[in-house]
């Protein structure tokens, strides 16, 4: 055997000697020439000693420090059998909503309470870096930056990077050049092809420890499946030749042979956990609240909208990036309310991004949407909640929206708790402990809502809808979630003609995704073949001048929409059939 | 994290001993720190603790748990301090000497009688270990070994038992010999892991060979695989699939590789009261013996069977001393008498446990000369 080594390896011969810190001198340097700190410091410095010594991997150490995360045991067992079993190496094939993002985090944060992982990297496709900055920092407290520049990959020690990015020059190289302790690929299935640069590129980063997350490592056939173990541990399903001919059904790809035998082998490697009958959650049932606007509303949706996409269409060439942005924000606005607006407008009145006579407009908008102090949702809402005798979750994505509605729904006798990113943790605390005790509704603003368990609740209103399909599931989950044993309301509040009314033709009616299981969005719209985000696609058929070649444009969405979740269906159908059992059924 | 010592007792007294004033609640603990330490700890002036994580939310109080960030930190501040103390030892009269005897084992019925030849004041060095072993896992623990400069002998302590009997002692002008202490302890701290160290490497190279035979196995038999698919084919592919067994190689290795590593964490001289002892056993051998009145411990005994120094003793005619875990074994598993004694520690007794002296004890010392003490 040779082995190519950058320093010795290690021999079966020699023994392993303890070595001695260079530190020790400076103890034996400085000690007994001053007077010490006295005898309570000294054995206090041994208890410290002894306090944060780390005895392999018995237990894990940081499950109190985690921040709103509920404890399940399918998690505690798959990161315990990751640590201990596969020591670090393991592709994580929950089925969807199961926690694999919490699992991979429990690994890395055992790690790195260990000292153990010094330097970690997330590669996930573009549209979750940020989603996984915000999960690592809130409920790991691991401070993840996200890849902005190529020197990222030298200064933060704990980056997330997505796939597209990374793998290409300058970042490939700068990022193989330097050895991770902890390498997290989310949406795994996308090394399926070991040919291609994802593939390559996670191949050829120096690493200790590597997770692999995919609920669907089998797309298409069983090669996939075979790259996917060979790049966690080659060999694993022996070589490429004899893992067809052991493996796989000629002349059909897609089908397994030997599979109990294939499961043994995988076990080593993978964890599946299934939904157990106890996991199963209650129904989700769908309210559509649609609404006509007021004249008034109606006419500065409508006189918003042209500016937007006047401008979106400028004579001056492509708009700047941070113009662009600042649209796709007012249209959104313009989506949740007339007061959410108006302060955009006011602020953009004034903005050097936009020509004098954009200006001039902006300001006449401003001045229309401070004259309006009716709001045609928010009466329909009122109605709905008259109707309604338990306890009401009302999202919206704005806070002067959420303070209008505040005011109207108290002046109504409600008992709200408001829940906004500007209230201190206690306070927060304080708002979901009214809610709970004697609230009637908890106004939020915040999607996440941080993994607070709000299921002693069961109905959700959207009182507007964030583009991103995420952040609606994301609401959404914070009721229909494991405690929950009553069927789950979600009620839409949409204006017709509007940007909403749109997303709810998609969502709704093509792909039924308020019936879905938490999770099945992502590898839905992960099946989508386009690059830009959800919310991108939507601004690119908003802006389109013609209404014929918007709703062609929508049409077409639509059917990718159908066709990725007849896609992620067949898909969940062949790994049921290939990994089955790898793992465990979970029960709550 | 180690769950060998309570949180909060060790979070309370850390934070006085830095002179926060600490007041505890029922569920929180408050803390008023003086600048030097809340600017370490990273703190507000005032600040809640909270040990249940289902409280650390109230008043924004700092999480005191394994693996949180206040605890992290306290620990890196106290470890920085309290690396060096002077302690005593104080007895008065000589009772302490049969007490010690008796529970070595070596009481009136045991030991003929003990002479005392002197009583001195001597110097121990309590040096504190942490002991890392570090591969793809990490296991560490904490050790201390007391160390005799005047005879050379080491033995481990009990870290629960560092502080009995012993009391601070205004330092001024002591200066032990911290090299040599340093050296014995070294010496007798590798000795004393030795075992663990052992398991330990054995498993990470177990490991590292299975990874490496995977890796030859399925690069080899790819490589072959395509020299026979295609005899004549790229050599630039082969090459390619060639470096990628070796990195894949190199990275096994270094995940695998294992380290072991000790750092000195503390000092701690002990001022003690020794005895030299002259003692004499019933099949009439004699032996010199130190005894010093904190350990209790009996140096300059060696065991007959093993060669362990630990004691406690059962000396018996004709096998001469032995000590307990031997004496109470069956004749057949004791090492035969003159086969030389065995560098290896054995099962159930401390290990490193190694005198410097020789465990012959002088006959030719003088009775009279000495301060003769027999057992009533």
């Amino acid at each position: 055997m040779s082995l190519p080594a950058r320093e010795p390896p290690p021999s079966a011969d020699a023994s392993l000697t303890l070595r001695f810190d260079d530190s020790d001198r400076d103890v034996l340097a400085r000690a007994f020439r001053t007077p010490g700190e006295g005898s309570p410091a000294w054995r206090l410095n041994g208890e410290a000693h002894r306090i944060s010594l780390v005895d392999g991997f018995d237990r894990l150490l940081a499950w109190p420090v985690l921040q709103g995360v509920t404890r399940y045991d399918h998690q505690e067992r798959t990161a315990l059998r990751v640590l201990r079993d596969m020591r670090g190496r393991a592709i994580l094939a929950d089925e969807v909503g199961l926690g694999k993002t919490i699992e991979a985090g429990l690994v890395l944060k055992e790690y790195a309470v260990r000292g153990l992982v010094h330097r970690a990297l997330v590669l996930t496709p573009a549209a979750l870096t940020e989603q996984w900055r915000e999960e690592m920092e809130t409920k790991f407290s691991l401070p993840f930056a996200v890849l902005r520049s190529v020197r990222d990959w030298d200064r933060k020690p704990f980056l997330i990077a997505s796939m597209d990015t990374a793998k290409r020059e300058p970042h490939r190289g700068a990022a193989q050049a330097r050895p991770w302790d902890l390498i997290i690929v989310d949406e795994a299935h996308r090394l399926k092809n070991r040919f291609s640069l994802n593939w390559r590129f996670v191949a050829g980063l120096s690493k200790k420890y590597m997770l692999l997350l995919t609920a669907t490592p089998v797309q298409n056939d069983m090669d996939e499946l075979f790259n996917l173990v060979t790049l966690l541990k080659p060999g694993q399903l022996h070589t490429y030749d004899r893992f067809l001919e052991r493996y796989v059904a000629s002349p059909d790809r897609r089908v397994p042979m030997r599979v109990s035998e294939l499961r043994g082998l995988l076990r080593d490697v993978m964890v599946r956990n299934r939904r157990g009958i106890a996991f199963t959650l209650p129904p989700r049932r769908v309210h559509s609240l649609a609404v006509r606007l007021s004249p008034a509303e109606r006419r500065l949706y409508d006189d918003v909208t042209e500016f937007v996409r006047d401008a979106y269409w400028s004579a001056s060439g492509r708009l700047p990036w941070t113009a662009r942005l600042t649209l796709i924000v007012l249209q959104r606005e313009i989506g949740s309310s007339t007061f959410a607006v108006a302060e955009t407008l006011r602020r953009l009145a004034q903005s050097p991004l936009f020509r004098l006579d954009e200006r001039e407009r902006l300001e006449e908008l401003r001045q229309d949407a401070a004259a309006i102090s009716s709001n045609a949702k928010a009466a329909r809402l009122r109605a709905f909640l008259k109707s309604v005798d338990e306890k009401v979750l009302i999202f919206t994505q704005y806070l002067r929206t959420l303070e209008y509605l505040r005011g109207v729904l108290e002046a109504d006798g409600h008992r709200v708790a408001a829940y906004h990113g500007g209230l201190s943790p206690a306070a927060k605390d304080a708002a979901v402990r009214t809610f709970r005790a004697d609230g009637e509704i908890f106004l939020s603003t915040e999607a996440g809502g941080e993994g607070r368990n709000l299921q002693f609740a069961r109905t959700v209103v959207n009182y507007d809808l964030p583009w991103n399909p995420l952040r609606i599931e994301q609401r959404i989950g914070r009721v229909h979630r494991l405690g929950q044993e009553r069927e789950v309301h979600v009620v839409n509040v949409w204006a017709e003609d509007t940007v909403e009314a749109n997303l709810m033709e998609l969502l709704d009616r093509k792909i039924h995704m308020f019936e879905l299981v938490v999770g099945e969005l992502d590898l839905i719209l992960g099946n989508l073949d386009e690059r830009r985000s959800f919310e991108d696609l939507m601004m690119d058929i908003w802006v389109l001048r013609q209404a014929e070649e918007r709703r062609s444009a929508l049409r077409r969405l639509g059917d990718s929409l159908i066709r990725a979740r007849a896609q992620y269906e067949q898909v969940k159908e062949t790994n049921d059939a290939v990994l089955g059992d790898t793992g465990e059924a979970v029960s709550a | 994290m180690s769950d060998a010592l309570p949180l909060r007792p060790f979070v309370i007294e850390a934070l006085t001993d830095l002179g926060a004033t600490v007041s505890e609640g029922d569920s929180l603990v408050w803390v008023q720190a003086p600048e030097s330490v809340h600017r370490n700890l990273e703190v507000a002036p005032s600040f809640a603790l909270a040990f249940d994580p289902e409280r650390s939310r109230e008043f924004e109080a700092e999480l005191v748990a394994p693996g949180s960030y206040f605890l992290e930190r306290l620990v890196s501040v106290v470890a920085r301090r309290g690396q060096w103390d002077v302690s005593q030892c104080t007895v008065t009269g000589k009772e302490w000497i049969s007490e010690a005897l008796r529970e070595s084992g070596l009481g009136p019925d045991t030991a003929d009688f003990s002479l005392v030849d002197g009583i001195e004041d001597e110097i121990l060095l309590l040096f504190a270990f942490r002991v890392t072993l570090v591969s793809d896992e990490k296991r560490e623990s904490f050790h201390l070994v007391a160390v005799s400069l005047v005879d050379g002998s080491t033995w481990p302590v009990d870290p629960d038992r560092a502080d009995a009997r012993l009391f601070p002692h205004p330092s001024p002008g002591i200066r032990p010999d911290l090299e040599t202490g340093y050296r014995l302890a070294t010496e007798s701290l590798r000795t004393m892991t030795s075992v663990d160290i052992e398991r330990f490497r054995t498993r990470s190279l177990g490991l590292l060979e299975e990874e490496v035979r995977r890796i030859f196995g399925y690069f080899d038999r790819t490589i072959d695989g395509l020299r026979e698919s295609e005899p004549g084919g790229s050599q630039d592919l082969l090459r390619a699939v060639m470096a990628e067994r070796d990195r894949r190689l190199t990275e096994a290795v270094e995940r695998f590789d294992p380290k072991a590593s000790g750092s000195l964490c503390s000092i701690r001289a002990i001022l003690v009261p020794t005895a030299r002892l002259q003692l004499e056993f019933p099949d009439g051998t004699k032996t010199e013996s130190r005894l010093d009145a904190w350990s209790g411990r009996l140096r300059g005994l060696v065991c007959s069977v093993c060669g362990g120094t630990a004691g406690p003793w059962r000396p018996s005619s004709p096998d001469g001393l032995r000590c307990a875990t031997c004496a109470s074994k069956p004749a057949e598993s004791a090492r035969p008498r003159g086969r030389p004694r065995s560098d290896t520690p054995r099962r159930g007794m401390q290990v490193g446990e190694a005198s410097a002296r020789s465990p012959g004890g002088s006959k030719a010392r003088s009775r009279g000369a000495s301060e003769g003490h027999r057992h009533p």
